[in-house]
Parts: C-alpha cells; structure tokens; sequence
C-alpha cells in the first residue's frame, strides 16, 4: 500500500516538476510581451519628449520584472498586480482627477486656464474693419517655405503678396488664375493645396498681415478680410481693455472671471482654486442641504428593498431549480435569465412607456387608470418593480452558482439527522449562501445606491412637487446631484465632485458597517 | 540564477521582436494620424446626411473628411473634448448652444462678408449672432405650428377655445380620441408649451434695447406668468394638454388619427405623408382675445471650433462652402427642415408648400435665447408645466420654480 | 453512510417527482410569466410592420413582418455594431474573468498585509459615482489617442482596456467568496506533492471553480454589452459603435417613436449573443462541482 503511495506520489511530482519547465516559459514569454509592448508604448513618448510619461511606463515595467522575477515571498503580488494595475489606470486616477476638481470652479465658463480664457476674448473680439476690402485668398510659400498670403482685390483688380512683415503690391501680369478665377499661380511663390494648407492651419490661424487700421487674416482657405481685434489683454492692469468702448474688465481671481466696475462678467472665465468652497455650499446652502436629507432616506430605502427583492425572488427560483430531473428544468432557466440578457437601457425607457397613464401597457392590460409616474408612491413601486425584473436574474444566476459550491453531502448528512427540507435550507443552506453572497449583496446595495440610469431613464426623478422642481419624489443622491451639476444651471463639474464625495463617504461607511459583519461570518467558517 | 538571467535574456529578444513590428506598425498610424482632413461632428440624424455629401465636399475641398455621429449630449462632449486635445473641427448643432459653447471658449465667431449675411433670412442671422459677432453658419429654420388633420377638422382654428371645442365635438362623436397632441411628459417640455404661455401674456427673458436677452429680467414668477399658467392649467384640467402625451407618442397619435390636431414641427411632416393622412398647417393658435401663440424659433448651424486641428479648412467649409445654395438646397433634399439660406427656400418653396406655411406659423417668433442663463429655465419651467398640467395649484408651482431660475442664474 | 445515501437518493426522488415538485413549477412558471411579459412586448414591436410604439400591443394586432429587421439592417451599419459588441464584449468578459480569478485566488488563499485593506477599497473604488469619471477618462484618452492611436479614441481596444478598469470589482468579491468554500487541505496536499502555487490555482483550483468562473464571466459580458455612457464617449465613427450606443442612437428625442421597430429588433438580437454565451456556459454553471473531486 505505502509503496503504491509513493509511487504515485513520484510520479506525480515528476509531473509537476515537467510542468514547472513549461511554467518557466511561460514566464519567460509573458515578461517578453511585457517588455515588448514597453518598449513600444515608449517610443512615441521619447519622440514627443514627455520624460513623465517615460518614466511612468519605465517604472510600471521595472515593477512587473521585478514581481515577477522575484523569489515566492511577493506571491500575492503575482496574482494580483494585472488587474491592480488596470484598476489603477481606469478607474482610480479618473476618480481622483475628479476628486481633484472639487476644490476648483471647474465647470462651464471655468474650464481652461487664463491663457485660454484671454485668446478666447481675443479671437471673439476679432470684427472686419468698416468698408475695408474683402480678398480673395491663395496660401502660398515663398523660396524659404515660409507662408505668404495672395491677395486680390476683385473690386480694383489689384493684387498683392502679404506675410507677417506687410503687404507687397504684385504685378497683375505675374499671377494666373485658373477658371473658377481662383488664383492658380504667382511669380515667385509656391501656391499650396488644400490638403497642404490644412496641415499648417495652425500657421495660417496665426498669420495677420499687418496694414493699417488692423491686420489681413485668412476667412477659410478662399477669402481674407481686414480685422480688428477689439478686446485686448493688458498684462499691467491684469485686464482686458476694449479698444472701441473704453471698457475696462479686471481679472477676479478669486473667481476665475474678468469682471467690470458694475460687476458684468466676460462669458469666457478660466478655472481657479476656490478651497473648500463646494464643501461648505454641499452643508451650508440650504437649497443643497435640505434635499440632500430628503433623498437620502429613499435612496437607502431603493436600494435596500431593490437588493431585497432581487435576491429573495432570485434565490426562490435558485432553490425551486435546484433540484436534479426537475421537468423543463433548462428552459426555465434560459427563459429566467432574459430579462438580464436584454440591454439593461432599452428595456428601462420601454417600461417607462408601459408605465404610461393613458397609452400604456400595464394600465391597458389592467384595465387600470393610474398615473404611475404623478404620485410619489406608485412611482416608487414602479421602479422597485422595474428594478426587480432587471435584477432578480443576476441574483437568480448568483444563488445557483453558490448553491452549486454547497456539497451536497452537507445537506445529506443534516436530512439524515432528521432535519426537514426547510430546516436543513435555514440552518444549513442559508448560512453557508450568505458567506459567499454577502460582499456579493452589499456590491448590490452599493450599485443599485448609485443606479443611475434605473432613475433618470424611468422617472427622470419625478414626480416633482407643486412649487419645488429641484427635488422629486424617486430622486436618489446621483440622480439630484446630476442635476445639480448638469442639468439646470449648466456644468457645475467641481461642485458635483464634491456632492460626490459626500455621496461616497456615506456609502462607504454603511457598506464598511457590513462589511463587519460579513467579517466575523467569514471567520466563523473557516 | 542562470535560468534568470537567461530569462531575462530571452525576453529582451523577444521585446526587440516584437517592437520591430511595433514600430512598423506605428509609422503607419502615424501617417494615419496626421493626415490632414476634417472631422465633423454631428448627432445621429444628421451625420447621415452630411456622409451622404462627404465625396463631393472631399473633391471640392480637396481635403478628405470625416462625418462623426455623437449618439448621445453632442454639445457635453464637444465642450469636454475641447477642452482635451481631441476637438473636432466643425459641429452641427442649435443655435441656443452657442452662449455655453462661447463662455467655454468651443467656437469662434464665422466672419461672413455683407453679401453673404444679406442672403439669410434675417431671423436666423439674428439668432446665430452673440455679442454682436456671428457665430455659426444658419442651414435651417424650424419652428413649431399648428398641423391639422383635413379630414376631420376642416376648417383652421381661429383660437384654442374654438380648437377645442371642435375637438371635444369630434372627440364625443366617437372620430378621435385625444383632444390635442401636445407634448408635455412627465417632465413637462418647456419649448412646446412656450406658444400657449406667450399667448397668454408669459415671458421668459425681456429684451435690452439691442434685442439682446437681458437675464436681469426673468418673467417667470411674474404675475403675467401666473396668469398665463392659469390658462394652461384650465386646458389640463379639460384634458387638452396631458401629460401622458410625451415626444414618443404625440405625433404617432396624430398619424394614427386618434387626434385631430397637432402642435408640432417639420421634423413631424415625413411620419404624417407615410401615414398617408391629410393634413394643412396654420399658425398655432392664441386664446381668445389674447396674444399671438408665438412659437420659438431654432436654428440649426455649423459652428467652427476653436480647437480644432484645422481651423482654416473648417473656416473655409463653414463660411465659403456651406453658405452657398446648392449645398443648402441638397441638405434640405436629404432632411427636409426650411432652409436659413433665402435663395435655397425660395427654390424648394415652389415644390414644398409646407415651407411656406410653416415659415408663416413662425412669423414674428422671437429665436430661442442663445444666453447661458437660459440653461436655467428649461428644467424647472418644464417641471411646472408639468406639475400644474396634472393639476397642481398655479401660483405655488409657479413661484417655486421662479426661485430655482433665480438662484441658478445668480449662482 | 456516505455512500449509501448516493445510491438512495435518485430512488428516492424519481418516483413521487411530480406531485412533490408542484411548487417549484408554481413559483418558476410565475417568475417565467413576469420575465416574459416585457420581451414579449418588445418582440410585438419588432414585428409590428408600422414600426412604431405607439401601434404596438403586447400581442401583434396589425399584423406580423419582418420589415424592420430589413430596415434595420439597411439603414444602420447594425452589422458592424454587432460584431464589434462582440469583440469589445468577448475579449473583456475573457480577460477580466482571468484577471479578477488570479487576483481572488491571492485573495483567498494567501495571507499578506493589506489584504483586508485590498478587499475593502475595492469596494469602496465601485462605490464611486462614476458619470464624474466619464470627464476624466476623456481628458486621459485623449492624450493616449495622441500617443498610441491604436488604444486611442475609436479603437475597440481601448474600450476594452476602459472596460478592464473595473475587472478587479465585483467579480473578485464573487469569485472569493466561491474559492473560499473549495477546501484549503486540496491545495495543502498538492504542495506537499510539490506542485508550486501556479500549478495549484491552475491545476486544482480553477477546474473546480468553473461554474463560478462561468458565471462570472456571464456577468462580465453583460455588464460590457449594455455600457454605453463611455461607449458614447469612446466611439463616434458610426461604424466603430457598439450595438448599445448604436441603438440608443436610433431613439434620440425625435425618432424615438418612429424608430421604435426597429429599435426592438436591435434590442432582441442583441440579447442573443448573451443568451448564447449563457447556454454555452450553462453546462459548467449547471455542471456544478464534482462532490467526490472536492472530498478527495
């Protein structure tokens, strides 16, 4: 007998060890894919000579080498570094970019810096001079491939040659133009192509012929005309003068606006630091602080009977389907999870429609008249009852797939011992589900929390009050939030980031409360 | 150890390998990259069209472009992607954009020469202007009117009282089922009930003495808007307006003949011809002894982008190109809306009569304010509507959402 | 004791089977019902020749073709959309499988610091509302477009990769609390064999956990085919659209009725990819594990 043993156990180690060499290939390989892609995602970094962006890659690679080629002591680290790694560059850096927004005014009117704001105004400003000509327009180069304008004056006749240092008369004689009586050719210069001139559109932007009263800018590829710019930055004053009025606008730091003595803003406004700003508006504001109590105890409630619900009908037909032979035991199952197979947003906007009062399919078939979507309460019911056909075949999925992990000789062994069907689920089944199901519901809760799309492509959030309609009657957190930060005055981004991290703190601590539990549970079985 | 480094070994091989073929590889995406077009941004419906012209727009530029479909919040991603470096160089869109695009430095003006403005119908010039600077290219005029089924309400409406009691009559003769299709929603829709409210005395911004919106005076919360509100509230409680009518089944109603009447715009007209049902359109109607039912008026434009990679080109395609009328009249061939260019509607007038009447149910409308602070007032005006179209008390309701816009605006 | 109740069992139950399972039937015949009344709806649709919601039953009135799935298909590049979804959704549900299987076998199985932390702040991370991330990605992409177009905006490989962000989420909460329940001494006496951990995870752990593994995959593909605020961002070639972005596309605000034919018709065939993959899996996830592999 012992003999047998270790027999199998040699053998079995050589197998193991055989194995170990096509391991070490396979390491081998994969860090080869590793550096080759390293190297590849580098060059165009060197060539733009973005030594960060070097440096990070460099680093990412030197970190995969070294777990990877390092002795068993960093094992978990193996295992989990490629997905700690997309985590990190998906999902992480984003929220924290966005974390970082909220201590800022970033939103319309504040999206780009100074520089931005001041070209913006400029450009915006730009107006054709009074009864000055309108050109026709060749882009050209001259001998040093530097860009030179063609101009014509189909009023006059005259034509002229202009660059940054001013206009130059041509000879009418030394310019040919094709049919359409575009120019085709100048003595001396190059004309482009459109395909030529559009890859040095940023040159051509830039170009203004400088004649008096203003300078000759290209209007497109065709035509050129004689502008102004009007506003100006004045860097002495730290404001934008408007040459033609006299007004006077003065950078406000503190806002991120050029403001003038009647407190007028310019539109275009550039992104600044306003310190805990949002944070304080999110506690103080009473028009933030009052909804945001309001929501939250719906909010809890959606998601803890959308999490109950699901997972009460979902491990119901688990527990009914689990059993071996059950007569159309297959087809049940594919016909249960359809409702997950669906796309998720398609089938939320045709429940709305069902939902309809007077068109729709649910009070046609009824031969009910309820406005589903005008009172809080039936709209509550109705998208906890949308939630539930969404979700109950996920929760359905989840319960076999555990169910499946229970030995069925625990269950076996408790029957024996004269437990009936029910107490060998309660006091066997049940604990043993909820230890790999828990995090798996408090996911759920943490999900249907922020479930979005569940709201807004339903309800939108209504029915909203007579007289208040910033807050409605299924709003959740993010929904509202949303609002607030898109919906009415236009993008207030770093104000709803730091909503968001409100929202985020308060999930995390009911969940990390869970958690707790869930933990001692873990501890117990194993 | 020597297995190590031997490994290691292997895998700089392997990483020279593979990257020789990565660089290949690269040169060409990069040709790929910098290779010197247009990118066009445009919404579902539109990007077709323009796909449709991109051949000729391609060999008449000579430069090759490309027609890109933003499924969803086109004017949100163009303003985020110019603020990234993935801008495009020109973006379709509604000419009440333009006070967001422009406070967020997204789009430059389009200098137009004195001929070409004088050949756009002036309401679409004014409504494409900002601060005294021209904006976008105008493709198209729309607004809302009146569409009537022939067949069963012959005669046009003289006021929503006599249109009402013609569709009550021709509701309890068992021949419709709905009073009026006007969509309304379970959010209210603020640009449809505009008519109705103007009519009654509501406004949503006064006017400076340029004609520019002036945000300091909100008629919303005034008492003209209580009133109008009441009249409002007066056709929900008939069932005239409802909000179960939403914008995914008002015109499929009036095509369905379940109604006789519909409050509606061009973009209605192709699903009433394939339905076959006899219609006319006239303006929308006032209330008795009230004012005209001015619908707004929206434009559809080309914005040139102020980040984009080809600024001249999309210059040139913006103001030289699409402001001519062959390219008006072939965009209005492709999606039937009143061309913004006069020559181009004077040419398809003569086919299409609907373009007449529908300019004519739009005269005097006042365009959509452009001013972000407009941003503000959709969503609670909406809501209102909403709320007091179900039966809500008026003056609350109506105050209430005065509050919001006020504070939003004042932010 | 053991054995004897195996080979009891299935007499047990194969004789009183119809009248004992009566309530099985009832509660998954109702739950069938429930499921089946919308699709029934939106299959109405698809078929209703009009094409429109508002002429749609829950049974077909008008009378049934097949023109929208014509239309659908000449008028939208749907079969580029599908086939994208496809790959997008295919190769994500693949390697987050393997990524998130890895990372909870390190998870359950070895004892190192931060893992508790580990645990948590990957729960945490999901609970981040992420239409903010949305403006942060873009800004991210589009740097990444600059430098390696081939990962850059309108490329289904970059989708993947953003898709891959969240690999790590609720799959390895899943898939730990399965790995947990497969017997520590399985592994235990495998080392003692000499096998090393990659041969105990891919060896011993993995075929033992496939329903999980099947399941989780399921939920990965899903999950990927119906995104679409990202999608939305990531890809605006019409013919680089996934099918949810492409057909949210088809019912914007004014097409949204007269759309809606053909707009079903999308809808049902792109549920049956997902349908596919389920009856593909199904076998593991029905399979289960083996109970004398387990004991061994």
């Amino acid at each position: 007998m012992d003999a047998v043993q270790t027999a199998s156990r040699q053998r079995s180690k050589q197998g193991y060890a055989g194995s170990g060499l096509t391991g070490l290939v396979v390491r081998i390989t994969l860090l080869g894919v590793v550096a080759a892609l390293a190297v590849w995602a580098v060059l165009p970094l060197i060539g733009a000579r973005s030594w960060i962006g070097v440096g990070v890659v460099a680093a990412a690679t030197a970190l995969l080498f070294w777990i990877y080629l390092s002795p068993n002591r960093r094992l978990p680290l193996k295992y989990l570094i490629p997905g700690t790694l997309l985590l990190i560059a998906f999902q992480i850096v984003p929220v924290l970019y966005t974390l970082s927004t909220s201590v800022t005014n970033f939103g319309d009117g504040h999206r780009g810096d100074k520089d931005e704001a001041i070209v913006s105004i400029e450009t915006a400003s730009i107006t054709q001079v009074p009864g000055s000509p309108e050109y026709d327009l060749a882009i050209a180069a001259d001998g040093e491939d530097a860009l030179v304008f063609i101009l014509s004056d189909p009023a006059s006749g005259k034509y002229w040659a202009g660059n940054a240092e001013g206009l130059r008369d041509l000879a009418p004689t030394d310019v040919q133009k094709g049919l359409s009586g575009k120019i085709t050719e100048a003595e001396g210069y190059t004309i482009l192509t459109a395909a030529e001139a559009a890859e040095r559109s940023q040159e051509i932007t830039d170009l203004a012929v400088p004649v008096d009263g203003g300078g000759i800018r290209a209007n497109g590829l065709s035509r050129a005309f004689q502008g102004t710019s009007a506003r100006a930055y004045d860097e002495g004053c730290d404001c934008v003068r408007d040459a033609v009025t006299g007004q006077v606008w003065t950078a406000d730091p503190g806002h991120g606006y050029f403001t003038d003595a009647a407190g007028e803003s310019l539109p275009q406004g550039w992104q600044v630091s306003v310190g805990a700003d949002n944070f304080t508006r999110v506690i103080t504001d009473d028009k933030v602080r009052g909804p945001f109590l309001s929501v939250l105890w719906w909010n809890f409630a959606f998601a803890i009977i959308s999490v109950l619900v699901t997972f009460v009908l979902g491990l119901l037909c688990a527990i009914a389907l689990h059993k071996e032979r059950l007569r159309f035991k297959a087809l049940y199952r594919t016909l249960m999870v359809l409702p997950y197979a669906m796309p998720a947003f398609a089938m939320l906007l045709i429940w709305r429609d069902m939902f309809n009062q007077d068109f729709g399919l649910i009070n046609t078939m009824f031969g009910l008249d309820v406005g589903w979507f005008s009172n809080p309460w039936t709209a509550r019911f109705a998208v906890i009852l949308v939630q539930l056909w969404l979700g109950f075949p996920y929760m359905f999925l989840v319960s076999t797939g555990a169910l499946q992990s229970i030995p069925t000789e625990t269950l076996e062994a408790a029957k024996i011992d004269g437990a009936t069907g029910f107490q060998a689920f309660r006091r066997v089944t049940l604990p043993l589900l909820l230890v790999s199901l828990t995090p798996l519901l408090i996911m759920s809760f943490a999900f249907n929390f922020n479930n979005f799309n569940a709201i807004q492509l339903t309800t939108g959030g209504g029915p909203f009050e007579a007289g208040n309609s910033t807050v409605g009657g299924t709003d959740l957190l993010i929904t509202y939030t949303y609002r607030l930060a898109f919906g009415g005055q236009g993008a207030e981004y770093g104000f709803a980031a730091s909503v968001s991290v409100f929202i985020f703190l308060i999930v995390a601590t009911v969940s990390a409360i869970g958690f707790r539990v869930t933990r001692n549970q873990e501890e117990v079985y194993r | 150890m020597r297995v190590k480094i031997a490994g290691v070994a292997v895998a700089a091989a392997l990483a020279l390998a593979v990257s020789g073929c990565g660089s290949d590889d690269k040169k060409d995406d990069g040709a790929q990259g910098s290779e010197p077009g247009l990118v066009i941004w445009a919404d579902d419906k539109r990007a077709p069209v323009l796909e449709s012209f991109r051949s000729q727009f391609e060999s008449e530029l000579g430069v090759t472009i490309k027609v890109e479909a933003v499924s969803k919040d086109l004017q949100a991603n163009f303003v985020t992607a110019s603020q990234g470096d993935n801008a495009p160089d020109v973006v379709i869109g509604a000419h009440d954009w333009i006070g967001n695009l422009v406070q967020n430095g997204a789009i430059d003006p389009v200098q137009l020469t004195d001929a070409q403005k004088a050949g756009f119908n002036p309401d679409a010039l004014k409504a494409v202007t900002y601060n005294g600077q021209v904006y976008g290219a105008p493709y198209a005029v729309e607004n809302l009117a009146l569409i009537r089924n022939t067949d069963l309400a012959p005669e046009a409406p003289s006021s929503i009282e006599d249109m009402v009691a013609d569709a009550e009559k021709l509701k309890k003769d068992g021949k419709t089922e709905e009073l009026l299709s006007l969509q309304v929603g379970d959010n209210g829709d603020a640009y449809h009930a505009y008519p109705l409210y103007a009519s009654a005395g509501g406004y949503l911004f006064g006017q400076k003495d340029n004609g520019d919106y002036d945000p300091a005076d909100l008629g919303v919360g005034k008492p003209e808007s209580i009133e109008a509100f009441e009249k409002i509230s007066e056709l929900g409680k008939k069932g005239v307006l409802k909000t179960s009518i939403g914008s995914e089944n008002s015109i499929p109603l009036f095509t369905e003949g379940k109604t006789a009447y519909l409050v509606s715009g061009p973009w209605a007209v192709g699903d009433i011809k394939k339905a076959g049902v006899n219609y006319d359109i006239t303006p929308i109607p006032g209330f008795e002894g009230m004012g005209k039912a001015t619908p707004f008026l929206g434009v559809q434009s080309f914005f040139v982008a102020s980040k984009g990679k080809h600024k001249t080109v999309a210059q040139e395609f913006v103001a030289n190109y699409v402001t001519g009328e062959p390219l008006a009249t072939a965009l209005y061939n492709a999606d039937p809306r009143p061309p913004a260019l006069t020559a181009s509607f004077d040419k398809v007038k003569a086919t299409d009569p609907d373009l007449a009447k529908f300019a004519e149910a739009g005269a005097g409308a006042p365009p959509l304010p452009a001013i972000p602070e407009m941003s503000a007032i959709w969503d609670p005006f909406g809501k209102a509507e909403s709320a007091i179209v179900g039966g809500a008390d008026v003056t609350e309701t109506v105050e209430g959402a005065a509050t919001t816009i006020g504070d939003a605006i004042k932010k | 004791m053991s054995a004897a109740t195996v080979s009891t069992a299935p007499k047990r139950r194969r004789r009183p089977s119809g009248g004992r399972d009566w309530w099985r039937h009832l509660v998954l015949g109702l739950a069938v019902v429930f499921a089946l009344v919308p699709i029934v709806f939106v299959i109405s649709a698809a078929l209703n020749p009009q094409g429109t919601l508002s002429s749609t039953a829950l049974i077909p009135t008008g009378g049934v073709s097949l023109s929208n799935v014509g239309d659908l298909f000449a008028n939208t590049p749907f079969a580029h959309w599908y086939l994208n979804s496809l790959i997008v959704s295919g190769s994500a549900a693949f390697i987050s499988v393997f990524v998130s299987a890895i990372a909870a076998y390190a998870f359950s199985r070895f004892r190192f610091k931060g893992r508790r932390v580990g645990l948590i702040s990957l729960l945490l991370i999901q609970m981040f509302p992420q239409f903010l991330a949305i403006v942060a990605l873009f800004l991210m992409f589009s740097e990444v477009t600059e430098y390696w177009p081939g990962l850059g905006f309108n490329t289904l490989s970059g989708l993947t990769l953003v898709y891959l962000g969240g690999a790590l989420g609720a799959n390895t909460w899943l898939m730990k609390g399965f790995f947990d329940t497969v017997p520590k001494e399985l592994d235990e006496s495998a080392v003692m064999d000499g096998a090393s951990h990659a041969q105990v995870f891919f060896r011993i752990i993995l075929p033992l956990v496939t329903p999980i593994l099947a399941v989780s995959g399921l939920l990965a593909f899903i999950g990927s085919i119906n995104e679409f605020l990202i999608a939305n961002v990531f890809l605006t070639q019409p013919e680089n659209k996934t099918l949810a972005i492409g057909l949210f596309g088809l019912i914007n605000e004014t097409n949204r009725n007269a759309n809606f034919g053909i707009f079903a018709v999308g809808t049902l065939l792109t549920a049956i990819p997902t349908v596919a993959v389920f009856q593909l899996l199904q076998r593991y996830i029905v399979g289960g594990l083996t109970v004398g592999a387990v004991k061994g």
